[in-house]
């Protein structure tokens, strides 16, 4: 079984918060680079098909030569091989869904694995709108995956506790809830051994952008914030006269 | 980052007599067992402070004359002009950092055992220590209280001469003044004794001479108990405090005020087991409201929301610490700079103080491994060297106080990569359930500072959930490895009294159990009664007992020693402690060892009892706390079953342990023995650790010349 993983590297802030100065994004001096949570559990769901099924992982990424420190992150859990994407702004997932098609359209994998969201945009749009672009069935927010001859069988995670199993034809795209297994880690020696692959390199092809970033910001502060106290049963009759005054 | 205004207060100016500090932060009096003797571990441990951002900084309490020698304990000393140099360079380190420097003049009366000096004191009534044994004083009459005061105010010119900014005229801790104005010490007569006004006087006119011998550039500061403690006997605060503020205000430059006298004084230096920040205020607020001059106060200050509060409503005007400023010399640089996370806070255990209590060794701290160390091993809280062999990977087995230390200081010390691998699902080993025990919470700060350091640390990971086998370490691609798994509580009540395991003692039985298993493991004792069998003398067995005697259970608890958790005199938890087991109706059995455990019943002899009577405990189940074993299966396995020759095939170089893992200890040399090795992970051998500067008197040929002229003319009579 052929599986490509989408992962991304996400940018995690401190604190404290700096924009650059056209106001259009977060300085980078004030930003950690780490590979997005969930995409290590859609890593590791791949790697134990693999485990299980034989075939191999590979691992792929829209990003600057910066972001090739996740897809080796990657690489050292088990992946077998990484593509990483050059020129596509991270920020616009119809953008990077477009480009991350092209890549799955050559690597004709068995299973697209995409984590649920990313931790820095929280989108959770891109896995769908690759789905759509490759004309593949996709499962989101998969919470387990039971792979059959030519088809799977994923548990989707609704609201309220609910779970919805769904049987879906291969090949398919999945977004990977986190929880869905244990991710391993890499040792040392896994680190050091990724350092040495050839990652492949390329561009993607034009594609519309679907989005743009106009403004960053810190949201002002509101005002007339009013706290009701701390006794529970003072606060429940605050509200309850509240609640008359404003629909009387 | 910049500071939260919020916390504007504490820094600004603020003048004490004819001095000016620039800041609210200071660090009070406290002992640290260089004295005056080893000027140099003196001076730099005092100035990590100043350079960390303190205002003002102090000695400990410092002698004024041989009649107040507190050997074996440890303070400083202004007997003599030579005192002067050695104790010169710590003003001098202080005022480079623009730091004021205080003397603490001391006399201690009949609580000083003068066992060096040979010399007796003098008080103000005859009646021996509740401090110390065997010490009686000399009663003193008027030609003596004349000489006292003239003691002080030599010294307090000494001091000026060394450098000192501030002098105090200590009466805390049931030292002489304060001596004379409690009706427990002072049972006088005469115009110094009796009625406020009498008991008052001494203090007084000592306070009078010094001011008027150096009053005019150096601040004169007082300290006081506000109270002792001690009933009606002891000093009060409306009875005779308040009066005092009100008769010396206009003589006094600052006043530190503080609680407990001398037997108790863990009633002041408050451990975290017993009493939260800021526990002495309404005292400190009290003599605040009536004063006109400077207060300021100890309360194990470490949130600059509670230092600003304290100064905002009136209740302090400096933030004094002494725990918290050998926890973290840059506390106030670090609220400066708004970094509050990377505050090292005082856990409150009291392992500093217990150093003075045994008296000589050099302090110590739970949190800050690099106190005392200033100088010696030239070791600084918050600077680090790369090391020279930074182009190694690390792994580091194990998460506990010495693996977390180990891995954040290699971390620091930009080691390429360093891995933290931990069975457990996060970190802190026995210090995960440790802080659960009855009244320990806050020393979870030691886990929860390393958490945040090691969480910013960019070269480090931290893998939890993961037991690595010997073949798994061998080729984790490590070039360094370095095994911290820690300790265990014996299983079979293996001791260090009889040196031999306890016939039926098998906590793998369902009525015994160690405190692995009651607190780490969730093992629970049926039944209604339980004995603890402690031999190892510190928190672990009272704190069972405590936890065993809140869920209802009878406790009985046992040690081969004459006192239950000795070592916790020392930590000044003693006294409290003792009232909290006796008011839970735990049966305290001392001098007894367990001769065999059978279920339903402990026999055991009394350890001085030559016919070896046994006597029996009917008890449904047993704790034993009787010692610890290192678990070290994984280093012997590495290296016995490995072997350091198959390690180095694999690429690693270097296998060492650390903490427990190589032998049980103190928290804090658990956490020491973690830095020492990442501090020197380039030295030669970083297993032995690097010999450490010792102020000593090395003696050369002129000399020894010198001295043995000097000694024959003094046998002589001529010298």
């Amino acid at each position: 079984m052929r599986t490509v993983v989408c992962i991304k590297q996400v940018r995690t802030l401190g604190d404290e918060v700096e924009f650059t100065d056209d106001g259009r994004d977060v300085d980078p001096d004030y930003v950690d680079l780490a590979l997005n949570e969930w995409d290590s559990f859609a890593t590791e769901e791949a790697l134990q098909l693999k485990e299980r099924l034989g075939g191999e992982v590979v691992v792929v990424t829209c990003g600057p030569e910066e972001s090739e420190a996740a897809l080796r992150r990657c690489l050292a859990m088990g992946a077998d091989r990484a593509v990483r994407i050059e020129g596509v702004a991270a920020h616009d997932p119809i953008g990077v869904a477009h480009a991350l098609a092209e890549v799955v359209r050559d690597e004709e994998p068995d299973l697209v694995l995409c984590g649920v969201q990313s931790s820095d945009s929280v989108q959770a749009a891109t896995g769908t709108a690759l789905a759509e672009l490759v004309e593949l069935p996709r499962v989101a927010v998969v919470t387990r995956l039971e792979p059959g001859d030519g088809k799977a069988t994923a548990h989707r995670e609704l609201e309220g506790g609910l779970v919805d199993v769904v049987e879906v034809d291969l090949p398919a795209v999945l977004t990977i809830q986190t929880g869905i297994n244990q991710p391993r880690y890499a040792n040392l020696r896994a680190i050091k051994q990724a350092e040495q692959v050839e990652i492949t390199v390329r561009q993607a092809a034009s594609a519309p952008a679907a989005s743009r970033v106009r403004r960053m910001f810190v949201p002002p502060r509101g005002e007339g914030a009013e706290m009701l106290g701390t006794d529970p049963g003072e606060v429940a009759r605050r509200i309850a006269d509240l609640v008359k005054e404003r629909t009387a | 980052m910049a500071r939260d205004p919020k916390h504007d207060i504490l820094f600004e100016p603020i003048k004490i007599g004819p001095k000016t500090m620039k800041n609210r932060f200071y660090q009070v009096p406290h002992c640290n067992g260089f004295g005056s003797e080893k000027p140099f571990s003196q001076a730099f441990f005092r100035a990590g402070k100043a350079e960390g951002g303190f205002g003002g900084v102090a000695t400990e309490y410092c002698s004024i004359s041989p009649e107040s020698d507190d050997t074996h304990r440890m303070s400083a000393r202004l007997w003599d002009d030579d005192d002067i140099k050695n104790l010169s360079l710590m003003c001098d380190m202080l005022h480079e950092y623009d730091c004021l420097a205080a003397a603490e003049l001391w006399y201690g009366g009949p609580h000083a055992p003068c066992m060096e000096s040979r010399c007796v004191a003098r008080a103000p009534s005859q009646i021996p220590s509740d401090f110390e044994y065997l010490t009686y004083a000399i009663e003193a009459d008027k030609d003596d209280i004349r000489y006292l005061q003239q003691l002080y105010v030599d010294a307090a010119k000494r001091a000026r001469t060394a450098g000192f900014d501030i002098v105090y005229v200590y009466g805390s801790h049931s030292y002489l003044p304060q001596q004379f104005l409690t009706p427990f010490y002072n049972k006088r007569t005469d115009e110094y004794g009796g009625s406020f006004e009498n008991r008052a006087r001494f203090w007084r006119e000592t306070i009078e001479k010094v001011k008027e011998a150096v009053g005019d550039d150096t601040a004169i500061a007082v300290r006081m108990s506000t109270d002792m403690f001690l009933g009606e006997p002891g000093t009060q605060l409306k009875r005779d405090c308040l009066p005092f503020v009100e008769l010396v205000d206009h003589l006094v430059d600052v006043w530190d005020i503080n609680l407990s006298g001398i037997a108790e004084w863990g009633e002041d230096a408050t451990p975290s087991r017993f009493y939260e920040q800021g526990r002495a205020l309404p005292w400190q607020a009290a003599v605040k409201e009536i004063s006109k001059k400077p207060v300021l106060g100890v309360g194990r200050w470490t949130n600059p929301d509670a230092m600003s509060d304290a100064i905002h409503e009136g209740k302090l005007d400096i933030i004094a610490t002494c725990r918290p400023s050998t926890s973290d010399p840059f506390l106030p640089k670090k609220i400066e700079e708004g970094r509050l996370d990377d505050i090292r806070e005082c856990i409150g255990c009291n392992v500093c103080i217990s150093r003075w209590e045994i008296g000589g060794p050099p302090l110590i701290c739970t949190q800050n491994a690099t106190a005392g160390e200033e100088y010696r091993r030239a070791w600084h809280p918050e600077k680090f060297t790369t090391a020279k062999n930074a182009d190694n990977d690390v792994l580091v087995v194990g998460a506990g106080p010495a693996g977390m230390e180990c891995a954040m200081v290699l971390g620091k010390r930009g080691m390429r990569r360093v891995h933290l691998v931990e069975s457990a699902d996060d970190m802190g080993g026995t210090m995960r359930w440790i802080p659960q025990l009855p009244g320990l919470g806050e020393w979870a700060r030691l886990v929860n500072y390393r958490k945040i350091q090691l969480d910013k640390l960019k070269n480090v990971e931290f893998i939890p959930s993961t037991t690595l086998a010997p073949e798994d370490v061998a080729g984790y691609g490590a070039e360094i490895v370095v095994v911290a798994t820690g300790s265990y509580w014996a299983t079979d009540g293996l001791n260090g009294a009889s040196h031999d395991v306890i016939p039926g003692a098998d906590a793998s039985l369902a009525w015994q159990a160690t405190p692995d298993q009651l607190m780490g493991e969730g093992k629970t004792l049926a039944g209604d009664s339980v004995l603890v069998f402690d031999n190892d003398g510190y928190f672990m067995g009272v704190s069972i007992s405590e936890k065993l005697a809140l869920e209802g259970k009878k406790v009985t608890l046992m040690t081969p020693l004459g006192h239950v958790a000795p070592y916790m005199h020392f930590t000044l938890e003693a006294p409290n402690m003792h009232r909290r087991l006796h008011s839970l109706g735990v049966e305290i059995v001392p001098y007894h060892l367990p001769s065999r455990l059978e279920k339903g019943g402990v026999v055991a002899t009394h350890v001085y009892d030559e016919h070896g009577a046994e006597r029996t405990w009917d008890v449904d189940g047993v704790v034993l706390v009787s010692q610890r074993r290192s678990n070290e299966r994984l280093f012997r396995s590495l290296k016995d079953d490995i072997g350091l020759e198959a390690l180095k095939a694999e690429g690693v170089d270097a296998l060492y342990r650390i903490g427990d893992c190589e032998a049980p200890r103190l928290i804090a040399d658990a956490v020491f023995s973690g830095h020492r090795l990442a501090r020197e992970i380039d030295s030669p051998d970083p297993s032995v650790p690097l010999p450490f500067r010792r102020e000593r008197r090395v003696i050369d040929p002129d000399f020894v010349a010198s001295e043995r002229a000097w000694h024959e003319s003094a046998m002589a009579g001529t010298a």
